[in-house]
């Protein structure tokens, strides 16, 4: 049976990923019953709509529609995830609208819209009746990013004219003051340091769950791969500042993490540390760096929203004074969700059989290529990172005989099959990693190729045959 | 793919698929019970032992044999190739593990026997002998190291095996810390390879490197090599992991794990040949692991630990070996120490049955210890201070303690004090910053 044409549109189908979370946002608002019902089925939409537009997708061209398959992926595993006692209708409908704002903003190439995006994401996070945090820092970073972030686009629209990013690329539009805008607007949004502290404030004082969906939009780095490198191919004086700035941020807040006794801060820390080495990657300009950086993108977006909801259903099932300074023991009670904490939390810091391996693997070879010394901060970091990850590990389900209470829930049929579906992607996708290298490595070659040349990206995947390769000793 | 490169992907492969499939079947529910685990982990390891008979009986006419599945992943001109290599100098070793697990399986059967962590123990041990089997076998660094990284992360779960006492899983925690900083030295040295000499596998031939950049791509993988194997100054985790039951202790650091730092060298051998100052630190390493683990060893209370540094001191002493190039003395060394500290450590439970046998046996004199006439040639002062320096295993704890683990610590509190700059404390609900972390409750070993 042959599908019509117009089922195949890429704009249809574009529309209904974005169009159909919105639409069930204001379906959940208004129905106010089986919230969690209705935020599947749009979630699962998304899915099927992102799917067929990445089956589509010509090959290099593929990253933005795995990233919106991605990100449905995980609004989906959110909302399995979410306990009874989250799953409210006004958090349904800010988890639906941040998924359309987030889909929205992988799929523009206007940058209006990508402006649009960006701020529409943060709406949720500004309303104390959604998931605005009790402290101040979150608010003021989300508010001044879109501020530096609109304040970029008007000053380029302004100087050029144009607002499609296609037309832009290699044009450096706006100079080094549009350039540093948006670099600012990355800091504030990514939390690379000094503007950090927001997210273990976002983390620790806000919803756990919709908080860790949206960092894992990573729209820092959306900007920096959609905009920066693109546009920007010329800055090559002020572009490692970012890096250097990443690979700071990644080992400052390693050391910070070795202290910190609140789960939620450190599973912040370990999130931002980790996915800073994001932006290191992809600037390292060399394509394992940046293939590192892609796969390393879906490593920590999967494993920190599961470590995230798997933290939120222990403090629903233990209360919410979870820490680290003491050993709780809940393996003994609750041994499913222990193992799927130590595979993600592993997997996060790269260990062998996981997808994480392959991540950091190719993301040290990059980061040491490019930046000999700095580089070698990355796997300190890396080393930092794991030790607190085993630590939270053992103090939250190891160390001593409970006696206080007799029964505690283990992971339900619904969290225990969204988890082994996670572990499943991230062991299978560390035995198999090419499987998801070679999608994400042909884009980093045209990432890395725009950065030398400063060519049109699209008119690379055109020419017939693989693109030449530059030696990265002869880049200017 | 011949019978003996199909023989040797089973050797490899085995464990790692009964570990995984009976891993899912415990995520989805069902628990194998202990006769069929116990069943099936010997039909798996006597398979492996016929198997490595068959390899070894194949090189014994000069071949290596050798399976190549290309590359587990590749981006531009970096590659990770999957290669497995069975060589005269990987199949003692691989044979070393086989057997070695298989004995500690059979062994374990019973000592585990109605133990609640029965299965994760079994699990374990076979994910441990596949992460060991790749290290051994692997035809190149990059899949060595990973390898490498599985026995690392099953060895700290063992030692926290008995899950609901703090000690055994804050000294898990510790042991951990200290494997990662010094996997720091394995990965920038494959990472060093690859870039100066364009790759990091043995099979045809060893990455060609001399001078500046020999030296540095030793002294890293030294660095792996010496945090593995509780090489000086990193032998403080060496008591912490004898938290572990005892049929682990004797694999991971009587046989195993605390050789295959030993092992990484021998294969890094062409390149510490062209360096005569990473041999030299080898040489000195190793010496001062041998005098350390000798006297600290006649000061500890515990057999499982004093097992442990008679070990470490053999390892020392090998170091020595493959320093001066000595590598297949240092190969037999290896053999024969690890498969002798295996039975002891098995025999440590019943020691003092043993110890009443031997004294019947001699008809009721006293057994000697060894070692008395040596102590008795130095002063008294010098005893006492050797004792005191003993007995505080060298200070190398206090001296992490003080140079490393606090001012990380303190660093991390400074940070802290930073972020918390313009924040009220009701808005930092569960601000509990505290500098107890990654300090054991205790630096001894089992009692």
């Amino acid at each position: 049976m042959s599908v019509p044409g117009w089922v195949l549109h890429k704009t249809l189908l574009t529309n209904v990923s974005i169009g159909v979370p919105w639409f069930a946002a204001v379906l959940a608002s208004g129905y106010r019953r089986h919230a969690r019902t209705v935020g599947c089925i749009a979630a699962f939409a998304s899915i099927i709509a992102s799917a067929v537009l990445l089956a589509e997708a010509p090959k290099g061209d593929s990253l933005y529609q795995a990233l919106m398959l991605l990100f449905s992926c995980l609004t989906f595993g959110a909302i399995l995830l979410l306990p009874r006692r989250d799953c409210t209708t006004a958090t349904m409908a800010g988890i639906l609208f941040l998924l359309g704002s987030t889909l929205l903003a992988y799929s523009t190439g206007n940058l209006l819209v990508l402006l649009a995006a960006w701020i529409l994401s943060i709406v949720p996070f500004l309303w104390t009746g959604w998931f605005r945090a009790r402290a101040w820092r979150p608010l003021a970073a989300l508010l001044l990013s879109s501020l530096s972030l609109a304040l970029a686009v008007g000053l380029i629209s302004t100087r050029t004219g144009i607002i499609s990013i296609s037309n832009l690329k290699g044009q450096s539009p706006g100079g080094v003051v549009a350039f540093g805008l948006l670099v600012i607007a990355v800091i504030l949004r990514k939390g690379i340091c000094p503007a950090h502290a927001w997210v273990a404030d976002a983390a620790d004082t806000g919803p756990a769950i919709p908080t860790a969906l949206l960092f894992n939009g990573h729209f820092g780095a959306l900007l920096v791969a959609k905009l920066i490198v693109p546009l920007f191919p010329f800055t090559d004086s002020l572009f490692p500042v970012l890096s250097y700035l990443a690979i700071l941020t990644a080992l400052y807040v390693a050391v910070r993490g070795l202290a910190e006794n609140s789960p939620r801060r450190l599973l912040a820390f370990l999130a931002l540390s980790q996915s800073a080495c994001i932006l290191s990657g992809l600037e390292s300009r060399t394509a394992e760096g940046i293939a590192g950086a892609i796969v390393n993108w879906f490593v920590v977006a999967i494993s920190t929203v599961a470590l995230f909801g798997i933290l939120r259903l222990l403090e629903v099932r233990f209360g919410e004074n979870l820490t680290a300074s003491k050993h709780l023991s809940l393996a003994e009670h609750a041994p499913r969700l222990a193992v799927s904490f130590v595979i993600f939390g592993l997997a996060l810091v790269g260990l062998p059989g996981t997808l994480g391996f392959c991540s950091q693997d190719l993301l040290i070879h990059g980061a040491l290529t490019s930046h000999r010394l700095i580089g070698l901060l990355l796997p300190i970091a890396t080393a930092m990172n794991a030790i607190s990850v085993f630590r939270l590990f053992t103090r939250l389900f190891l160390g001593k005989r409970r006696t206080g209470f007799t029964v505690m829930a283990d992971a339900l049929p619904r969290e225990r099959w969204i988890l082994a579906s996670g572990v499943l992607f991230v062991v299978f996708g560390g035995l198999f990693p090419n499987a998801v290298v070679i999608q994400r490595s042909s884009e980093a070659d045209l990432v890395q190729e725009a950065i030398h040349t400063g060519v049109d990206l699209n008119s690379i995947g055109k020419v017939d045959g693989p693109p030449e390769k530059r030696p990265i000793a002869a880049t200017p | 793919m011949n019978l003996s490169q199909a023989i040797l992907v089973f050797v490899v492969l085995a464990p790692g698929v009964v570990f995984a499939v009976f891993a899912l079947l415990w995520l989805l529910g069902w628990s194998p019970g202990e006769r069929l685990l116990s069943w099936i982990t010997g039909l798996t390891f006597t398979a492996c032992m016929f198997g490595t008979a068959a390899l070894v009986w194949t090189i014994t006419s000069g071949s290596t044999v050798t399976v190549a599945f290309g590359n587990w992943f590749a981006v531009g001109d970096y590659h990770f190739p999957l290669v497995l290599i069975g060589d005269r100098l990987s199949l003692p070793f691989l044979a070393l593990a086989v057997v070695l697990s298989g004995l500690i399986a059979q062994f374990s059967a019973t000592y585990l026997h109605r133990e609640p962590g029965f299965l994760r123990f079994f699990l374990l041990l076979h994910l441990f002998a596949f992460g060991s089997l790749v290290a051994f076998a692997a035809g190149s660094f990059d899949l060595l190291a990973a390898g490498w990284e599985v026995v690392g992360i099953t060895s700290v779960l063992l030692i926290g095996f008995f899950q609901l006492r703090p000690a055994p899983v804050e000294n898990g925690l510790r042991v951990f810390g200290i494997y990662r900083a010094c996997d720091i030295g394995l990965f920038v040295g494959v990472f060093a390879m690859h870039h100066w000499a364009g790759r990091a596998s043995f099979d045809g031939g060893f990455p060609t490197l001399t001078g500046t950049r020999a030296l540095i791509v030793c002294l890293l993988l030294l660095l792996a090599a010496a945090g593995k194997a509780a090489q000086v100054p990193f032998s403080g985790w060496l008591p912490r992991a004898m938290e572990g039951p005892t049929p682990s202790s004797a694999i991971f650091y009587g046989a195993i794990s605390i050789h295959a730092g030993a092992y990484l060298l021998l294969r890094a051998q062409p390149l510490l040949a062209h360096s005569a100052l990473a041999s030299a630190l080898v040489i000195l390493i190793g010496l001062t692991t041998a005098i350390h683990g000798t006297i600290v060893g006649r000061a500890s209370a515990d057999a499982k630990t004093s097992l442990a540094y008679a070990t470490l001191t053999q390892v020392g002493l090998v170091f020595i070996e493959i320093g001066f190039g000595w590598k297949w003395l240092a190969v037999v060394h290896i053999l024969g120490n690890a498969t002798l500290r295996t039975m002891q450590f098995l025999r440590a439970p019943s020691m003092l049955h043993d110890y009443h046998q031997m004294h019947s046996a001699i008809g009721g004199g006293e057994v000697s210890a060894t070692g008395q006439g040596i102590e008795g040639l130095f002063p008294e002062r010098v005893q006492l201070w050797l004792y005191r320096w003993a007995f505080d295993r060298g200070h190398l704890d206090t001296i992490l303690d003080r140079w490393v683990i606090d001012p990380l610590l303190q660093a991390s509190s400074s940070f802290a004090k930073l972020d918390r700059i313009g924040v009220s404390r009701i808005t930092v609900r569960r601000g509990n910053v505290a500098c107890i972390s990654l300090h054991g409750p205790t630096k001894q070993g089992n009692d």
